[in-house]
């Protein structure tokens, strides 16, 4: 039936190297929810033996994070991330999507609405000279706005054009990859020359849609243009200590990880830490559509952290921060979940970092 | 087919209900392994825990007359681990304990779904070395390696799998648990059970637990390439290497084909206008390794080498092994069905042995590159086509047939480290004779009288 690109589905050779690298697979330990697995079923679904309404189908289409951990182990270089894209906008044509996706997909993609949240929130603004602009992702601009403002000090001459929508990656990943380039087009109008984000996921999907030399992530651009961060970040007279969480997209997508180890390495000791490439649970919209999941893959990564005995852990994308925080606030850790900018503007002399909590007496998992 | 309900029914009583599948959507990924074009798929999929659970799956299976195909990661190559029958998929990704690693008795005791890898990595944390490493190791499991006698890079030296497999606990068809070898090097009470059921592929017990010998760790590893006009040179090479007394841990080989393609695909910078290349490595201490690279480099030279580069380091001798590790990607890049096969001849008859795969190929009209172990003439001849060809397929098909044949011929075999499978028995009976193959049935008998335990495969 050809539902899938064939160029795409036929690379699949069934050796399975990508069972280990699959978180989900990890969980159950069935062929169904790894990569493999499903690329099974998306076979099955091209040959028509098993339809969309299978149940199991549904399951793994949802089930499966996106993280694309079985990209870089894959022999045959299959993109599976296409692929999941394909599966979903199959799964979800015609039929609701969750109640949470539609209304994150539909608020981000109205740029008025952006807009007005950047007016209340007040992310950076600024015009720098149009070779370089940096973008301003909506989840972030409503979360953590700090952030584009960290970056704006750290880059005095990026532009910031107020005017810009939404990437369109959080479409693409539910179930809507037509709508999700639509929108990458339009920002790609939008932001002059380069552009910077400050988000794994939002990168991965411009890069995809408008071109990997477009496009680049904070931490690769500060070590493209030779950015050297100036300064330490310190806590109680000591130099910090600080992991890193990679964000999928970034890693496995755009095969970026050692630029932001190079940057956190220059200004805090690098602590490293089991788990830190895998993927946190966040997976863009994952964490608020199966929230039980999402806490099954995040528990033994912030186990791994806490282990490790770091003051900070750093991430790169505003959906991994937010899943970080909220999981070690829930156990009541003395670490903190930072992003990159704000831990280089704090070495740089900038806005201070919230400091780690006083150890609690006991380790609570609140 | 379907089980009936009464069989689901008890399989769930005795693993759960959440460890037994039949839905079509849950059998789906079940119904292919890593082996290109075949396909099976089961009527119900379960999940044991323990051997125990193994051993009453089993009794009803042998009661019922219900087919059962015991499956790790599903990445052999020979659809060994499909049920082209039906019957159930019993699949041991949940047993993954590490039971032990005694670096006093250089042994480890490990159930049949922990990976060779998570082997590898326990040992290596006590300073020890598990020596078998298939190319698979990240995701095959060490009852799989077993099952299948699994080989590897450092197949020269250390040998296969079936070297360092000092006992087993398997799970008969008719449900007893057995407990073959133990803990000994030096264990010859009674048929060595052990051997049989290594490379037994799933037709006589199910592996539960595994007891492995371990090394101490080499200090030093090293590598170096060497590239010559042509393969038989090469082969010349191997030849004076072995007769000098030198037993490096790896040997291998790349065809020009394989070189041309490794090169497209990673850009390593390797010589193309080579014939073949030979990747050698060896560990041990800092003094032996350097002098038998320098050994193997001299007699390459001496052997019509085009040139000889040592590593200087680890990270120079990683991008090394690299050209052999991707032969693999590299070569399923230039189509969309690959076909990594699997033959073994006497070692001083290998570049004889790819002159004729290459005959054969030409006179298929397909195209086969070769990579291997130069060390112990097992090589993986691989042929890429379009999947949608069919015809393509065929003649691929054909083509192996004949390889296969060629290598029996040189008193080869059909397989040195992938098993045989499905896909192979049709020519085990070439390489074993027909007094053999009953014996094999005789044995299987014996150990599986209802013939549940995946049939259609070794003893069927």
């Amino acid at each position: 039936m050809n539902l899938f690109d064939p160029q795409l589905l036929d690379r699949c050779i069934s050796c399975g190297f990508c069972l280990p690298a699959c978180p989900t697979y990890a969980l159950t330990g069935d062929e169904g929810s790894s990569p493999r697995g499903r690329i099974t079923l998306m076979r099955a679904l091209d040959t028509g033996v098993l339809d969309v309404d299978d149940p199991r189908v549904r399951e793994e289409a949802s089930f499966c994070l996106g993280c694309r951990a079985c990209e870089p182990v894959c022999p045959a270089g299959v993109q599976y991330g296409q692929l999941l894209e394909t599966w979903r906008d199959l799964e979800w044509a015609g039929r609701d999507r969750p109640l949470v996706a539609r209304l994150l997909t539909t608020v981000t993609a109205v740029t008025p609405l952006l807009r007005l949240l950047g007016l209340v929130r007040r992310p950076a603004r600024g015009a720098g000279p149009p070779d370089r602009s940096l973008m301003l992702g909506c989840v972030e601009r409503g979360l953590f706005p700090g952030v584009s403002r960290a970056v704006r000090r750290l880059l005095p001459g990026i532009a910031v054009p107020p005017a810009q929508g939404c990437c369109g990656a959080l479409h693409a990943h539910n179930g809507d990859s037509q709508r999700g380039e639509e929108l990458a087009h339009r920002l790609g109008e939008q932001l002059p020359g380069v552009v910077v984000t400050t988000s794994g996921g939002c990168a991965a999907h411009l890069a995809t849609v408008l071109g990997r030399e477009r496009v680049q992530e904070l931490s690769e651009h500060l070590v493209a243009t030779g950015t050297t961060p100036v300064g330490e970040v310190r806590v109680g007279g000591r130099r910090a200590r600080v992991a890193l969480q990679d964000s999928c997209h970034l890693r496995n997508g755009l095969g970026v990880a050692a630029q932001p180890r190079a940057l956190v390495a220059a200004v805090a000791d690098l602590v490293p830490v089991p788990g830190e490439a895998t993927c946190c649970g966040a997976a863009g919209t994952y964490s608020l559509l199966r929230p039980g999941d999402s806490r099954r893959i995040l528990d033994p990564k912030l186990d791994a952290v806490e282990a490790a005995g770091v003051d900070y852990v750093v991430t790169v994308n505003p959906g991994c921060l937010r899943q970080l925080d909220q999981g070690l606030r829930r156990r009541r850790s003395r670490v903190r979940a930072v992003h990159l900018a704000d831990l280089l503007l704090d070495a740089a002399g900038g806005r201070a970092l919230p400091r780690p909590r006083r150890r609690a007496l006991r380790a609570g998992r609140g | 087919m379907g089980l009936g309900p009464d069989l689901v029914a008890e399989l769930e009583a005795v693993v759960g209900a959440e460890h037994v599948r039949t839905a079509r959507g849950d059998l789906e990924p079940y119904s292919r392994d890593a082996t290109p074009m075949f396909r099976g798929a089961p009527d119900a999929v379960v999940w044991p825990r323990t051997a125990e659970e193994v051993a009453a799956v089993l009794r009803l299976a042998t009661r019922h007359g219900v087919p059962v195909v015991p499956r790790g990661a599903g990445s052999n190559l020979s659809a060994g681990t499909l049920a082209d029958r039906g019957g159930i998929v019993l699949v041991l990704t949940r047993m993954t304990s590490i039971l032990e690693v005694d670096a006093d008795e250089l042994l480890a005791r490990v159930e049949a779904g922990v990976t060779t890898a998570a082997l590898a990595e326990a040992a290596a944390a006590k300073g020890l070395l598990y020596a078998p490493d298939p190319g698979s190791r990240t995701v095959s499991t060490v009852g799989g390696n077993v099952a299948t006698c699994a080989g590897g890079l450092r197949g020269l030296k250390y040998g296969v799998t079936r070297n360092y497999v000092l006992g087993t606990t398997a799970v008969l068809p008719t449900g007893e648990i057995i407990r073959t070898g133990g803990r000994l090097w030096k264990d010859v009470a009674g048929y060595d059970l052990t051997r049989l059921l290594t490379g037994s592929e799933g037709t006589l017990g199910v592996l539960t637990e595994i007891t492995v010998a371990l090394l101490p760790m080499p200090a030093t590893t090293g590598t170096g390439v060497a590239y010559f006009p042509s393969l038989a040179d090469a082969g010349r090479a191997v030849t004076a290497v072995i007769g000098a007394g030198i037993v490096p841990a790896t040997l291998e080989f790349l065809d020009a084909k394989c070189i041309g393609a490794v090169e497209d695909y990673a850009h390593l910078g390797l010589r193309r206008d080579a014939g073949a290349l030979l990747l050698f490595g060896d560990d041990g201490t800092d003094d032996v390794v350097a002098r038998t690279l320098d050994r193997i480099g001299e007699l390459s030279t001496r052997h019509a080498a085009l040139e000889v580069t040592l590593a200087e380091d680890v990270v120079r001798s990683e991008a090394l092994l690299a050209a052999r590790r991707c032969a693999l990607p590299a070569l399923s890049r230039l189509g969309t069905l690959t076909i990594l096969e699997d033959a073994t001849v006497p070692r001083p008859r290998l570049a004889e042995m790819v002159g004729r795969i290459d005959e054969i190929a030409a006179r298929h009209d397909v195209d086969i590159a070769t990579f291997g172990h130069a060390g112990d003439g097992n090589l993986h001849p691989t042929c890429v086509v379009d999947r949608h060809d069919e015809d393509a397929a065929q003649r691929a098909h054909k083509a192996f047939g004949d390889v296969f044949a060629a290598a029996i011929a040189m008193d080869g075999t059909i397989t040195g480290e992938h098993g045989v499978g499905a896909a192979k028995l049709p020519y085990l009976q070439d390489r074993l004779g027909a007094d053999q193959v009953a014996l094999l049935r005789r044995i299987k008998a014996a150990f599986d009288p209802a013939g549940i335990l995946n049939p259609g495969k070794l003893g069927s």
